[in-house]
């Protein structure tokens, strides 16, 4: 009761402090359209198959980009605040049900604004929908705690993208083809196994991060 | 002597699966044809790279609930040499697959997360690369090495049997069941498997010894 | 009559050509027994690199007996 007090009271500050000066929603919102701008300018029109991967990469790398500050945007002085106002494990989950909403939001904007630009057509929408959410919570969660790794050594841009890549691609693998299969229209039972698997895989990671995170904590 | 038993097992399980490997028959099988004895010396270096991080994933645990240093140390090495062995395992199945699957680099499952499993322990160097601190370091790399293992087996594990793959014993379809050995290979494939994990340990057991004299060394010095 | 040699022509065809479709293996080597060569030579590179493990493991031990 005390860690979802602690958790809530975290998550309220969060979206109050993201709220005040709106600076990563816009800076995230002004990426993703400028990439996915870029793109259409470059590409014009695409095959599905070309479609479906350049949304995922730009996902990948606008969420990249985003959840990197969930950890380094904190100052040293508030980091010692919450070590004396919460337990770490209220802290972890607070930035990832935090990160999630943030990136199942830019998601639905970025797939909005992608699908008006870029002609396709998606054969079964609420799968893909499904598979969009799915894919906004896989990266959350992982890159919030490789976030935190990379915040403790030493707040460097690229070790991000090196710790995260290898994490993420069995997940983005995965996430690419339920959205194919959406995008094809297949049989929903075809893509139970793939969302079994990516919910197991989200599991173990937050489990793991639960456990993890208190040792990276303590300094 | 007595110490080294294991050491006396794993070269003589080696030395009898070069040997047996290319003299016990094989099964007669189109495409593979002689090639097939590659299963002796290939697949191995698989098991030996998992064995090892495995080893590695024990001690990172051992690490953060003891804070002894050496534990982090026999992590790395771990890590060291099965990255050795990963890339020996990649280098060999590229050879065998240009010639039995027509090129280096089929677009194959079991390949791309052998390949990713690798950049992923890569990424674990480079990480302890960028810390000095030697405390920081040990700790935070043993974080990521937890992290990241878990991903490592269901990418090696789990991924492959979603997908089709030239590989046996995958497309839905684990298991060692299926794999094209009769109990001729069995009895040259076991050791073989049983062999270079033990010189995989023991070469991590010597690069561990020493990297304990060069830490007690530096101590010294310092 | 014509018909009936012509398919036994095939067949007899189709059976050589199924008997020639036998998978090949390393028969000749093995049989002029040049392949004991090769088990010699790889049987000497791995006893090679097993010796020189335990000549490093030795030296490692009078290492750490030094100390």
């Amino acid at each position: 009761m005390v860690l979802y007090k602690q958790v809530v009271t975290l998550l309220k500050k969060e979206i109050l402090l993201e709220w005040r000066s709106k600076y990563a929603l816009n800076g995230i919102l002004l990426y993703v359209i400028s990439t996915v701008f870029v793109c259409y300018l470059s590409f014009k029109t695409t095959p599905p198959l070309v479609w479906n991967a350049l949304f995922w990469i730009i996902m990948l790398f606008a969420a990249i980009n985003a959840i990197a500050k969930s950890f380094i945007q904190e100052s040293k002085g508030r980091l010692l605040y919450y070590y004396q106002i919460a337990s770490p494990q209220a802290i972890i989950i607070a930035k990832i049900i935090y990160n999630i909403l943030l990136m199942i939001l830019m998601a639905v904007i970025a797939l909005i604004f992608y699908s008006i630009v870029f002609q396709n057509v998606v054969g079964d929408e609420l799968l893909y929908f499904v598979a969009v959410v799915l894919g906004a919570i896989s990266f959350s969660t992982v890159f919030t705690m490789i976030s935190a790794i990379a915040s403790k050594a030493g707040n460097n841009s690229t070790l991000m993208a090196i710790l995260s890549f290898p994490v993420i691609i069995p997940l983005l693998m995965l996430i690419i083809k339920l959205s194919k299969n959406a995008m094809d229209g297949l049989d929903r039972s075809v893509s139970i196994r793939e969302i079994c698997v990516l919910g197991l895989i989200n599991l173990i990671v937050i489990a793991t991060s639960l456990i993890l995170f208190p040792y990276l904590w303590r300094d | 002597m007595h110490k080294n038993w294991w050491k006396i097992l794993g070269a003589v399980c080696v030395l009898y699966t070069v040997i047996g490997g290319l003299l016990i028959q094989v099964p007669t099988l189109p495409i593979l044809h002689e090639s097939i004895r590659n299963l002796y010396f290939h697949v191995p270096m698989w098991f030996s790279m998992i064995v090892l991080f495995t080893v590695a994933f024990i001690n990172s645990i051992k690490y953060l609930s003891s804070g002894n240093e050496n534990d982090d140390l026999m992590a790395v090495e771990s890590v060291n040499t099965g990255i050795i062995f990963g890339f020996i395992g990649l280098a060999s199945g590229m050879i065998w697959a240009n010639f039995t699957w027509g090129a280096p680099w089929p677009n194959d499952p079991k390949l791309n997360s052998a390949a990713i499993a690798t950049l992923m322990y890569l990424a674990y160097i480079v990480l302890r690369g960028s810390i000095e601190e030697e405390q920081k370091r040990a700790k935070i790399s043993a974080v990521y090495n937890i992290f990241s293992y878990p991903v490592m087996v269901v990418l090696i594990f789990v991924l492959p049997r979603l997908t089709d793959s030239l590989h046996p014993g995958n497309g839905g379809n684990p298991g060692f069941g299926t794999y094209d050995l009769d109990n001729h290979m069995r009895m040259v494939f076991y050791p073989a498997v049983l062999g270079w994990i033990l010189i995989g340990i023991w070469i991590m057991s010597m690069r561990y010894r020493i990297r304990l004299i060069e830490n007690k060394r530096n101590h010294i010095h310092s | 009559m014509k018909k009936l040699v012509s398919l036994f022509c095939l067949f007899i065809i189709s059976v050589t050509a199924f008997a020639q479709d036998k998978v090949e293996m390393a028969d000749e080597l093995r049989s002029s027994g040049k392949i004991y060569v090769v088990v010699a030579v790889m049987l000497l590179l791995f006893t090679a690199f097993i010796v020189y493990l335990f000549t490093i493991d030795k030296r490692i031990k009078k290492i750490e007996k030094e100390k």
